[in-house]
This record gives structure tokens, C-alpha cells and sequence, in this order.
């Protein structure tokens, strides 16, 4: 009896993965990059990358069409010119400095091997159609990747596909070679590729997706494979990371994201069987999961409207996706967003931190593209879509987008979105990975802004005229970092630069949440700093203006500012209260990518649709968490 | 890749490749079909790089029934025309000619002297960028630069922007003062007098240009990696370029 297919990969494959040359990489280029370059005395500069990135080897991406593999990613990401699969030259404007691909570890080139495997040797029924189906048509094969999802989420992969011990031999082969292409390309100082994988928890659809990131090189990262799973639940996968490090001595670490697309069960108050969070949970959690993803394509999950009604700006990039859970499955209701969105998990971090001691969700934040096209982009002007099926092409922004229904999600829901900025010495995998470890990296929707934010008690305004950076890392701590009370309210130093080649800034605020008296959770948005407007309140502050010429999908940098500054002191602190505080800067209206297709393509939208193409560009720094004397914190140390 | 197994299955594979598209066009009219020793070995190789084992007899002869099947059907699928206006069919068959023509660049190791003469012809994709060295002042306005750069000593306004970059890449400096204002930087003469206004994103800047060193191209021995994808890349688009123009020139387009 045959059962199997295609274990020994095709040459095609090993083609697309990119041959081991004679050469193989240098030390400085396989290991963390530990003392390979000399580093800032202080984090300089933020560098730019993308921690969400799929290719060829993705079992979705595979069927939905894309045909460029981890090389033409990286050379991508690097700012070199590649082809996209539907043929037209992609290249971005500015080179990206760090990069992790992130395919599926489930069925990782399964649909590779799937698609290149002798028909005869498909035997289950299911598994041939889908075979059939990806060699008919892309649009077939797109058809085949949504019920492959749709059964992934009701656990009804055909065995043939799952069998661990089959795919073992597969991945391990791939993996292997996806090290040593890393290893390659990682250039110290100049561009740092990083291992990881996307792990694909979603139970009844509802996506609880972690992407995983190693620290280290092909000498401790090939000691493991990928952590596969479809089910079971997150501390598999905590153990698993915590196997790699006892094992290796290296680090590794998970991001979550798409809360927006897990029904409230991403940051739920209760543990993962159901009973109380135990405090346990709760550790291990934060120590494992210190960033989230909180903008990509696939919508943006700060807040939600229905969550903070009296927030102006909530809801950026939410439509369409606030229906129901990943494969709409099943419909969202208003009582699971709490649950779904990145801003009322920090409020709930508050609320278990002061019930248990221990915060889970004490989380730093960054944006990244979850693209599956292999190229890391999140340019309105140059938006290669969220898989090849909707690579540039005249109709994509109307097309309807739906995993195997019919209803609900079209092509301009997709968001150009997102980058991950970290602050760290030099760019390096050991300097980049320790930056998300203390949060001190942000998020954006795709724009290049500069932004900083310290706390501290002592800062004025006078502290801007002196090297103020300086006085930001010796006197208080930056973003992502904690404040222990101290019986006086935070002061905060915050800045923001204009991305050089975007658009200008309208303002800058913080969101602080926080625990009153008697426990309950608040949250408020203060303007710290706003362009032009003389004479306004930041409690009434008007609009910036509108600069957006529709039709010809352009602006003009004729209002806002280059840069805003603000020394803010919270208003509404009281000791012995517990606070976050992140800043969110938003940019002047621009037109989006769905805009930029209409004027290429000569498409007409309804007016709803050119309405909702006309967005604020944002960026979310990583909190401050205001904590009470003598509890212990669980943040890692802040850097001297 | 050095495994000789992996080789041969490849060879295999280029071979059989070969063979499918070698010879004349199917005729219709032709009711004999030939399964020669190479194809059947060709069949067995197929199963080999599957199934990581030699197909028995029984499994071979099920391969050569589905084979005949298989030509059957595809014959009189092409006396049907079924193969016309099918646009899976268009681009599975033009994208095995790309295949083809590249097919041994993916997989060939290129010797020390091919990657040395690839890395001369193509010094400009391996050069260290030029470098910059600069001060500069911003404002917010033009008028207000102009009027600046009058003064014997000039201030600019507050920004969070460094004063200067020493020796930095063209790359690290747009990073930071972005596209624009690096293409301005790039026309000025090296001098220590201030220059200017220069707009870029922010605003307007007066420069002073103390260095700009030309473009070396980093030495062979520390960029080998690099040339040796950029070969593999390049040769296979020139192969794939090449074959298509000597098809393309037998070819009169017309578009109407």
C-alpha cells in the first residue's frame, strides 16, 4: 500500500530554496553577531523590518500562487529588485534592515510537494481534488487553500498531511537549508535575517497564530525544527521554547497577532483549560510573549469603537475584519472584543497584575505585513497584497475576500500595514532580538516615523536643550520600560520625526489606561502635540485638515508638521495607581493603496470605498507601566 | 549541494524533461503509441524520486498502464483542440520553457574563474556605495535658510535630526534624511563653505560637504556569496532573456 507522497523534495524546490553554494557563510554571519560590529553607547537609531513574512514553502501561500522562495524575500527586504510571481518587477523604495520569515510550520512545503507529487502517488481522495484543483487554475488553487484552512480549522486535515513522522523529514530537510540561506544573507551592521516560524493555533477559526523568532544562527536553531500544531493549546508551545533554550543557550521568542480575528479568546482573563489564570500562566506568558503584533494586513487591532467610544481615532482598519473570526466561521459579537484588541489587553493586564501579582499581558507593540506574496511590503504606492491572488491588478481592491464564504471581506479592507522599529545599538540579530525582550520597539502602519518616549519624574522642558536622549536613558526609562511610583506624576520626553519621504505629522498623543480606586478600568487619549492650530485645547482639538486629491490618489505636505515634541505630565495620576501609557502619532490624511490602484488602473469606486481609502497613517510606541512600590515587577531590567 | 544522489535524480530530471519536450508533435492520426526502454526508465526514476525506493515489478507495470492511459486521453484531447484557449494549459507549458532554458543554471556550481570575471564585469552591484561626510543646519522655510546662510555664523532650528554624518554610506544617509535630500547632496561640490538651501522632507537645509569618496567595489574574497547568487541570477534571466528573443525574432506580432 502507498500512502505517501513526495518525501523527497523535487528539484524544483530545492531550486527555490536556494542552493547551499561552495562558499558557506562566515562566523560573523552564523552566530547572534555578538561583538561582529561596534555599537551605539545608546540606541541611535530605530531599525526597520518586518517579523511576518511568508513564501513558498507556506502551505497557503503555496496554493494561493506565490512562487518566490525565502531568497527572493530576502533580496527583496534587502532593496534589491525581484520579480513578483505574476511577473511584474518589485522593489522597494528603502531597504528594510531586519527581516523574519515566518512560514507555517504545519505542513511546512506540504503544498509544494502536494502540487509537485505524480498524481498516482496522491491517494486520498481529498488530497488528489486539491492536487487537481492547484494545477487547474490560480483561482482554483486559491479555492483549494480556503478549504484547506477551513478544514485546518475544524481539525479535518486528511491524515496523509499531518502525519507528524512524514512531515518530519520534510521540514527538517527544508529547515536545514532555510538556515543556511539565513546565514548567507545575515550581514551584520548592514541587514540581520532572522529564523522563525508561524505557529498555527485557531480553534473553530478562531486564530490565536503566534509567529516565533530565534535569536541565534544555524548552529543552535538547527538543533530544533519548527514546533508544529493545530491544536492543543499556547503552553505547548512555551514549552517548547523553553526546551530550545535549555538545550542551545539560546533565545527565542513568540508574537502574537490578529487578535482582531480571535473572538475575544487572544487575551481572555481565564487560563487556556477553561478555569482561573493562574499566576503561573500568567509569568510564563509575559516572559515568552514580550511583543505583539498590532497592525498588518489583515487589519489593525488597537481598539475598537465599541471599546473606546469616546476615542475619536479608534477603529483604524477594523472594518470588515470586526465580522467574525479568521475564516468567518463564526461571527464576532461586541461582548468578545475585549478580548480581540491590544488596548483593553493592556487594561486587563492591569486588572490580573493587581488580582494575581502577575501581568500577561504586559506587552511592547510592532506592526509587520503578513504578507504572503515573499515580499515584505507596506508601501500605499507599491502594495503587492496580502497573497499572489491579489497582487496588482485592476480589480483587486472590489474583489471579495473571504476564506470559503461569500460575504463580508473585500480587497480594500486589506491595510498596507505595518512595520516593526526597533531601538536598539546596532543591527545585529543579538541587539534587534534584545530590543523586542525589553519592548523598547514600536509599531507603524507602514510609515518610517522616528519616534522616542521617555518616562521618568524629573524631566522639563529644558531637558530639549541639552542631549536629551542622553538624559532620557540615565535619568528615566524608554518605551517599553517600567516606572515604579514615586508618590509624584510621571513626567514624559516624547518626540516625533516625519518618515523623510511621507507625510507630515498632524499630532501626537498618549493613551494612558489605568485602575481607579475601586478597580475600574479607564482609559483616555490626551493631544500632547499638534501642528499649527494656534490658540486650540488639546481637549477640542480640530482636524488637521484634508490634502487628499481623490482622483489622482496624491497630497500635499502643505499642512502639518516636520516634527512635535512634548513635555507632558499626567494630569490624572494618583498614587498608588496602577497606568500604562503609549503614545500613538498620527499623520496628516493620505491616500491609501486602494486609491493609488483606481488611478493606475482607471477604476471606478463607490464613494464609501474612496471615503475609507483616505486614512491617518499611525504609529503605536510600546507602554510605560506606572507600578505600585513593592510589587515585584516582572519586566526584564532596564539597560544601563 | 553536493549530494550525488540528488545530482543524479537531477540529471534525471533534466533529462526527462528533455525527453517530454524532445521530437515531433503528437499527430492525431497516429493510433501507435511506443513506450521505449527511456521512457519506462524515465517512469521508474519518477517513482524512485517519490517513493525513495526502486518501483517492483507490479508497481511499475501500474505505472506504465497509467502511463498509456494518460497518453491516450492527452492524444485525443489534442484531436479535440482541449489544449486550445486553455489558459492552465498556455502557462504551465510556456513556464516549462523558462524552466528549460535555465534548467542547469540553478543547480550548476560556477567555477573561482567564471565568479572573479562576473564580479569584475559587474563591479557597480558590488561596490561599497559612496560615502558621504556633511554638516548641515535645518529650517523651516527657504527664506529662512537664504537668509542664514548671509550670516557669518549660522543657526539652524531645532530638530531631531544629527548635526552632521561622518563617513556614512548614501544609503545610511537617506535612512535618516531620506531620498530627496540625498539626491540634492549628490550634486553639490566638496567644500567647506555652506551650501544650499537643499529641501527635503523635513524642510530646507544649508550644507557643508566635507567628503564624498567615489564608489569602490569591495574586494572578490569578502563578497563571494553575494556574486555567486548574483551570478545564478543573472545567468539564468540572460539565459531565459536569450532564448525567448531567438524564439521572439521568428515570430511577426501584430496588435491590433
Amino acid at each position: 500500500m502507498i500512502k505517501r507522497f513526495g518525501l523527497l523534495a523535487a528539484p524544483v524546490l530545492l531550486a527555490s530554496c536556494g542552493m547551499p553554494g561552495a562558499g558557506g557563510a562566515d562566523e560573523a554571519k552564523s552566530g547572534d553577531g555578538t561583538n561582529t560590529i561596534e555599537l551605539a553607547e545608546f540606541p541611535d537609531r530605530p531599525y526597520w523590518g518586518d517579523t511576518h513574512l511568508h513564501t513558498d514553502v507556506s502551505v497557503d501561500a503555496f496554493g494561493f500562487g506565490v512562487r518566490l522562495g525565502a531568497e527572493d524575500a530576502l533580496k527583496f527586504a534587502r532593496g534589491e529588485e525581484v520579480i513578483a510571481t505574476t511577473g511584474t518587477a518589485a522593489r522597494l523604495d528603502r531597504p528594510l534592515d531586519f527581516l523574519v520569515i515566518a512560514d507555517h510550520s504545519d505542513a511546512m512545503g506540504a503544498t509544494r510537494r502536494l502540487y509537485d507529487a505524480p498524481r498516482m502517488m496522491v491517494r486520498d481522495p481529498t488530497l488528489r481534488r486539491w492536487r487537481d484543483m492547484m494545477h487547474e487554475s490560480p483561482e482554483q488553487s486559491t479555492r483549494a487553500v480556503a478549504e484547506l484552512i477551513t478544514a485546518a480549522a475544524n481539525d479535518e486535515i486528511p491524515e496523509a498531511l499531518r502525519d507528524p513522522e512524514r512531515q518530519a523529514k520534510a521540514t527538517r530537510d527544508l529547515w536545514d537549508r532555510h538556515l543556511a540561506l539565513l546565514d548567507r544573507y545575515n550581514d551584520p551592521g548592514t541587514f540581520t535575517a532572522f529564523a522563525g516560524f508561524e505557529w498555527t493555533l485557531m480553534p473553530g477559526g478562531n486564530n490565536l497564530h503566534r509567529v516565533v523568532m530565534f535569536r541565534d544562527g544555524s548552529a543552535k536553531t538547527g538543533e530544533v525544527v519548527p514546533y508544529p500544531g493545530l491544536d492543543g493549546d499556547v503552553t505547548g508551545l512555551w514549552d517548547y521554547m523553553e526546551a530550545y533554550e535549555e538545550k542551545t543557550a539560546g533565545k527565542v521568542l513568540a508574537i502574537p497577532h490578529n487578535s482582531n480575528l480571535s473572538n475575544g479568546m487572544m487575551f481572555e482573563l481565564i487560563g487556556p483549560d477553561g478555569g482561573p489564570m493562574s499566576a503561573d500562566y500568567a509569568r510564563r506568558r509575559a516572559a515568552r510573549e514580550p511583543v505583539v503584533e498590532v497592525t498588518q494586513i489583515k487589519g489593525d487591532s488597537e481598539t475598537h469603537s465599541f471599546l473606546s467610544p469616546n476615542d475619536e481615532f479608534a477603529g483604524f482598519g477594523d472594518a470588515g475584519w470586526d465580522l467574525g473570526n479568521l475564516p468567518l466561521t463564526a461571527k464576532t459579537t461586541p461582548d468578545m472584543f475585549a478580548g480581540s484588541y491590544v488596548r483593553s489587553a493592556l487594561l486587563r493586564g492591569l486588572t490580573l497584575e493587581q488580582r494575581m501579582g502577575a501581568n500577561p499581558y504586559a506587552f511592547g507593540l510592532i506592526g509587520s505585513t503578513d504578507s504572503h506574496t515573499a515580499l515584505a511590503t507596506a508601501d500605499e504606492d507599491n502594495f503587492f497584497g496580502k497573497h499572489t491572488g491579489n497582487e496588482p491588478k485592476s480589480d483587486r481592491a472590489m474583489l471579495p475576500q473571504n476564506l470559503g464564504t461569500r460575504q463580508g471581506r473585500f480587497g480594500w479592507h486589506y491595510l498596507a500595514s505595518g512595520y516593526a522599529a526597533a531601538w536598539a545599538r546596532g543591527n545585529t540579530r543579538a541587539e534587534i532580538f534584545d530590543a523586542f525582550m525589553r519592548r523598547e520597539v514600536y509599531a507603524t502602519t507602514g510609515s518610517r516615523m522616528v519616534v522616542r518616549l521617555f518616562a521618568g519624574f524629573d524631566f522639563s522642558e529644558s531637558d530639549w536643550e541639552g542631549d536629551w536622549v542622553r538624559s532620557g536613558y540615565t535619568r528615566g526609562v524608554p518605551m517599553g520600560g517600567d516606572l515604579v511610583d514615586a508618590g509624584k506624576a510621571p513626567v514624559f520626553l516624547v518626540s516625533a520625526l516625519k518618515d523623510p519621504d511621507g507625510a507630515n505629522l498632524d499630532r501626537v498623543q498618549i493613551v494612558k489606561g489605568w485602575l481607579d480606586a475601586d478597580g475600574t478600568q479607564r482609559e483616555k487619549v490626551y493631544n500632547i502635540a499638534w501642528s499649527g492650530r494656534e490658540g486650540a485645547s488639546a481637549d477640542a482639538l480640530p482636524p488637521v485638515g484634508d490634502t487628499v486629491d481623490r482622483a489622482q490618489a496624491s497630497y500635499a505636505n502643505s499642512i502639518g508638521a516636520a516634527e512635535l515634541r512634548a513635555t507632558w505630565s499626567d494630569p490624572d495620576y494618583r498614587a498608588g495607581q496602577r497606568a500604562f501609557y503609549y503614545v500613538r502619532v498620527l499623520e496628516i490624511p493620505t491616500p491609501n493603496w486602494v486609491l493609488f490602484d483606481a488611478k493606475r488602473f482607471g477604476l471606478k469606486l463607490p464613494s464609501e470605498v474612496v471615503e475609507a481609502s483616505v486614512t491617518q497613517e499611525r504609529a503605536y510606541s510600546s507602554p510605560v507601566w506606572l507600578r505600585p512600590r513593592k510589587t515585584p515587577g516582572d519586566a526584564p531590567p532596564i539597560m544601563k | 549541494m553536493r549530494d550525488p544522489l540528488a545530482h543524479f535524480l537531477l540529471a534525471g530530471a533534466v533529462i526527462w524533461g528533455l525527453l517530454a519536450l524532445r521530437g515531433e508533435p503528437v499527430d492525431p492520426a497516429e493510433r501507435t503509441i511506443v513506450l521505449s526502454r527511456e521512457e519506462q526508465a524515465a517512469l521508474a526514476l519518477g517513482f524512485e524520486r517519490t517513493m525513495g525506493r526502486p518501483p517492483t515489478d507490479g508497481e511499475l507495470a501500474a505505472q506504465i498502464d497509467r502511463w498509456v492511459r494518460e497518453e491516450i486521453l492527452y492524444r485525443e484531447a489534442l484531436r479535440l483542440g482541449l489544449d486550445q484557449g486553455d489558459p492552465a494549459v498556455r502557462r504551465r507549458l510556456a513556464a516549462k520553457m523558462d524552466e528549460l532554458a535555465g534548467a542547469e543554471v540553478e543547480t550548476s556550481s560556477p567555477s573561482e574563474e567564471v565568479l572573479r570575471q562576473w564580479h569584475s564585469a559587474n563591479a557597480e552591484r558590488f561596490g561599497g556605495g559612496g560615502e558621504v561626510t556633511f554638516e548641515q543646519l535645518y529650517f523651516d522655510s527657504e527664506k529662512g535658510a537664504l537668509d542664514a546662510l548671509d550670516e557669518p555664523r549660522p543657526r539652524g532650528m531645532a530638530i531631531s535630526l544629527p548635526r552632521g554624518m561622518d563617513g556614512v554610506t548614501i544609503d545610511e544617509a537617506s535612512r535618516v534624511f531620506g531620498t530627496q535630500f540625498v539626491g540634492e547632496i549628490s550634486q553639490l561640490p566638496v567644500s567647506h563653505e555652506w551650501q544650499g538651501p537643499l529641501p527635503s522632507g523635513f524642510g530646507w537645509h544649508l550644507v557643508r560637504l566635507m567628503k564624498r569618496s567615489g564608489v569602490a567595489t569591495q574586494p572578490f574574497e569578502s563578497v563571494r556569496d553575494k556574486v555567486e547568487a548574483d551570478w545564478r541570477n543573472g545567468t539564468l534571466a540572460n539565459r531565459r532573456a536569450e532564448a525567448y528573443r531567438l524564439l521572439r525574432d521568428a515570430y511577426t506580432v501584430e496588435i491590433e
